[in-house]
C-alpha cells in the first residue's frame, strides 16, 4: 500500500537560550500507509509532539528527509508549506488553539478562507462540519462559553472543514473525562472508516487500542511499531456534554 | 482575497474593541494636538498681524531724537513743509498729570491736539458724547475727551461721565478744571485688549494755556497719517528727504508699524516653535500609546498569527491583514483628530474677539496625519511581521 508519510533519519534539535541543545528527535524513521489509523505512544519528553508537529508541517526538522504523499517537504517554501497545511492536513491541538474572540462557526470557517472559498460556502461547510461533531446548538458560542469537550469538537470540526486526508491529533482525549474521550474516539473511528489517515498521540494504552497500530517512541526514535491485536471500538453518539 | 482580508481586519478590530479604541485614542491625541497647536499659532499670528495693520498701516510716527544734543523740537515750519505731501499731520503735545473726580484719581497722559484729530486718526471713535470742535479749539475751551480706560478709572460703569467736571493737576502743583464732553471707544481687538491707555484729549490751545513749561508751536513728535491710496514706503522716503534737508538725518527717528510687526513676527515665530514642540511631544505621547497597546497585545496576536499560519495563511496575507488594521485605525483616528481640532479651533476663534478666521494649513494636517499613520503602521505591522517570520508552532508557543 502507498505510504502517505515517509520520514527518514529525522532529527530535531532545539537550542535553548543559554546555547544548550536539546535533541528531541535523533534519527527517526517512520512510514505510515494511506488510510492507516495509528497511535503514537511513548514516555513524556520522548519527542511525540515534536514528531507530530514536523509531520504536520508546523515545524521543520533539523535534518533528515520527510516525504508527504511523495513530495519532499524540506524543499518547499514557507508559502508552499502554508498551502500544504491548508489542503492536506487537519491538525488537532491538545490545547485546541481556537481564536478566543471568534465564534465556533467563525473558528471552523477560518481555514477555508485561506483557500479562497467564498464566504457563503464557508458558512455552509463550517455549519455541516459542526453538525458532524454534534455541535449545531453551539455555533455562535465563543470558546470561553464552551466546555473542554465542546472546544475539542470545535477543533476537530475545524480540522475536518478542509476535508484533509491526514488528521494529526496531539492527545485529543488528554483533557477530557473518559466518557467524553470515548465519544471523540468514536468520531475518529468514523473518520477512519471514511478512509482518512489518522495519527494520534496518546498516553493511555486503552485509548491507543482503538487504533490499528501503535507506534512506540523512545528517546527521539521509533522503538517499535506494533499491531493492535484486539481493537476496541467506540461509537459516536453525538452526546458529548 | 483583499476584500476578505479587509473583512478579517475589521472583524479583528471589532473583536477587540478596547485595544482598537485605545490605539485610536493614541492617534486622535497626536493628530489633534499637533493640528490644534500649530494652527492656533498661525491663527493668533494672523489675527494680531491684521489687527496691527488695521491700526497702524499708512501711519508714521516721527519723534525727535533727544539722545542727540543737537536735536531740536519740530516746529510749525516743519509741519508747513511736510504738508504738501498727501498726508495729514496732527499737531500734538503730551504731558503727564494727575486726574481726579470726587474720591477717584489716577495718573493720566494728557494730549493737546487739534479738532481735526477725530477725522485724521482712523482709530479714533467715540463711545459717548462728542469730540471738541474748531470753536472749542479757538476759544481754548476747558473741555476734555477721556479714553475708555480713563473714564473707567474715574467713573466706573454706573456714572455717565459726560458733563462732569474733573480736576487735573501738574508736576508744579498747578490745577485746572475740565468738563468731560466725550469718551472714546476702546481700541478694538488685540491691541485694545492688551494696552492700558489712561489718557485724555484737550484742545491744543487749552494745553498751551494750562500746562506749565511748554512752548507754543514746538512738538516732541509728529503723528502722520498717510492717504490710503498712497504707498507708505514712498511717503516715508519723502518725509525723510524733507526732514533731512531741514534738520539733519540724525536728529529724529521714524517709527512705523512695519518695525513693530517685524519684532512681533519674531515673537510669534518663537511662539509657533514652542507650540509646535508641544504638538510634537503630544504626537510622541500618542505614538508611545500606540506602541504600548501593540506590545501589550503582542502575545495574543503572535498566537493568532501562529494559528492563522497553521491553518494555511501565507505570510503576505497576514501582513496585509495587519497593515489594513493599522491603516484603518490610524486613518479613522486621524480623521477624528482633525475634525475635533477644526471644531475646537472654530470655537476658540468664535470666543476670542481679535482672532478673525480659522487657518488650518493642509501641510500641518498632512504632517500630523502622516506621522500618526506611519507610527500606527510601524507599530502595528512590525510586531506582526516578526511574528509572521516564526514557524507556526513557535508563534503558537509564544509567551
Ligand atoms: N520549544 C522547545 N524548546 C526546547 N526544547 C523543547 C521544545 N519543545 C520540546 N522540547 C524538548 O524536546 C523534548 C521532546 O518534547 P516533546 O514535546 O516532543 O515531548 P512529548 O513526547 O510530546 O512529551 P509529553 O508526552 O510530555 O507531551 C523534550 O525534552 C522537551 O523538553
Ligand atoms: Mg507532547
Amino acid at each position: 500500500m502507498e505510504n502517505v508519510i515517509e520520514a527518514r533519519d529525522i532529527t530535531k534539535v532545539y537550542t535553548l537560550e543559554g546555547g544548550l541543545e536539546v535533541h528531541a528527535l535523533r534519527g527517526l524513521d517512520l512510514k505510515v500507509a494511506r488510510g492507516q489509523y495509528a497511535a503514537i505512544m511513548g514516555p513524556s519528553g520522548s519527542g511525540k509532539s515534536t514528531l507530530l508537529q514536523i509531520l504536520g508541517c508546523l515545524d521543520t526538522p533539523s535534518s533528515g528527509s520527510y516525504q508527504l504523499a511523495g513530495q519532499e517537504v524540506s524543499e518547499l517554501s514557507e508559502d508552499e508549506l502554508s498551502e500544504i497545511r491548508n489542503k492536506r492536513i487537519g491538525f488537532i491541538f491538545q490545547s485546541y488553539n481556537l481564536l478566543p474572540r471568534a465564534t465556533a462557526l467563525q473558528n471552523v470557517a477560518l481555514p477555508l478562507m485561506y483557500r479562497g472559498t467564498s464566504a457563503k460556502e464557508r458558512l455552509q461547510i463550517a455549519t455541516k462540519s459542526l453538525e458532524r461533531v454534534g455541535l449545531s446548538s453551539r455555533m455562535d458560542h465563543r470558546p470561553n462559553q464552551l466546555s473542554g469537550g465542546q472546544k475539542q469538537r470545535v477543533a476537530i470540526a475545524r480540522a475536518l472543514a478542509t476535508d484533509p486526508d491526514i488528521l494529526l491529533a496531539d492527545e485529543p482525549t488528554g483533557n477530557l473525562d473518559s466518557k467524553t474521550g470515548v465519544e471523540i474516539l468514536g468520531l475518529f473511528q468514523e473518520l477512519h472508516e471514511e478512509g482518512r489517515t489518522i495519527l494520534m498521540v496518546t498516553h493511555e494504552e486503552d485509548v491507543a487500542e482503538h487504533c490499528e497500530k501503535i507506534i512506540r517512541i523512545k528517546d527521539g526514535r521509533v522503538e517499535q511499531v506494533q499491531e493492535v491485536e484486539q481493537r476496541r471500538l467506540a461509537e459516536f453518539t453525538g452526546a458529548i456534554p | 482575497m483583499l476584500l476578505e482580508n479587509v473583512k478579517t481586519a475589521l472583524e479583528a478590530l471589532f473583536g477587540n474593541r478596547l485595544r482598537s479604541v485605545l490605539t485610536l485614542l493614541g492617534v486622535v491625541i497626536g493628530v489633534f494636538a499637533v493640528t490644534t497647536t500649530i494652527s492656533m499659532g498661525a491663527i493668533a499670528t494672523a489675527g494680531i498681524t491684521s489687527e496691527l495693520q488695521d491700526f497702524g498701516s499708512q501711519s508714521l510716527f516721527v519723534v525727535v531724537d533727544f539722545d542727540n544734543p543737537q536735536a531740536q523740537r519740530f516746529n510749525d515750519d516743519d509741519i508747513e513743509a511736510l504738508s504738501r505731501l498727501p498726508i495729514d499731520i496732527l499737531q500734538q503735545q503730551s504731558t503727564g498729570g494727575e486726574i481726579r473726580f470726587e474720591e477717584e484719581s489716577s495718573s493720566i497722559s494728557l494730549n493737546g491736539t487739534t479738532a481735526n484729530a477725530a477725522e485724521v486718526d482712523r482709530t479714533l471713535e467715540l463711545d459717548r458724547g462728542r469730540y471738541f470742535s474748531q470753536a472749542d479749539e479757538k476759544n481754548a475751551a476747558p473741555v476734555i475727551v477721556l479714553s475708555s480706560d480713563a473714564s473707567q478709572e474715574l467713573f466706573g460703569d454706573t456714572v455717565d461721565p459726560v458733563g462732569k467736571e474733573v480736576a487735573v493737576s501738574f508736576g508744579d502743583g498747578s490745577r485746572v478744571f475740565y468738563t468731560v464732553i466725550g469718551v472714546k471707544k476702546r481700541i478694538g481687538g488685540a491691541l485694545g485688549a492688551f494696552a492700558n491707555d489712561v489718557s485724555g484729549d484737550i484742545p491744543l490751545t487749552t494745553f498751551y494755556n494750562d500746562v506749565p513749561g511748554v512752548t507754543r508751536g514746538e512738538y516732541d513728535f509728529l503723528p502722520i497719517t498717510i492717504d490710503l491710496d498712497r504707498n507708505a514706503n514712498d511717503i516715508e522716503a519723502q518725509v525723510r528727504a524733507i526732514l533731512d534737508r531741514r534738520r539733519g538725518s540724525d536728529t529724529y527717528t521714524i517709527q512705523t508699524i512695519e518695525g513693530a510687526l517685524s519684532l512681533f513676527n519674531t515673537i510669534t515665530r518663537i511662539l509657533q516653535a514652542v507650540l509646535g514642540g508641544i504638538g510634537a511631544i503630544s504626537l510622541l505621547v500618542g505614538g508611545i500609546g500606540i506602541l504600548n497597546i501593540m506590545l501589550v497585545s503582542v502575545t495574543e496576536r503572535t498566537r493568532e498569527i501562529g494559528l492563522r499560519k497553521a491553518l494555511g495563511a501565507k505570510r503576505g496575507t497576514i501582513l496585509q491583514q495587519f497593515l489594513i488594521e493599522a491603516v484603518v485605525l490610524t486613518v479613522i483616528g486621524g480623521l477624528i483628530g482633525v475634525l475635533l481640532s477644526i471644531g475646537v479651533l472654530y470655537l476658540i476663534v468664535a470666543a476670542v474677539p481679535f482672532l478673525d478666521r480659522v487657518i488650518i494649513s493642509p501641510a500641518v494636517i498632512l504632517m500630523a496625519f502622516g506621522v500618526s499613520v506611519i507610527t500606527g503602521v510601524i507599530f502595528g505591522v512590525w510586531p506582526a511581521s516578526r511574528a509572521a517570520n516564526l514557524s507556526p508552532i513557535e508563534a503558537l508557543r509564544y509567551e
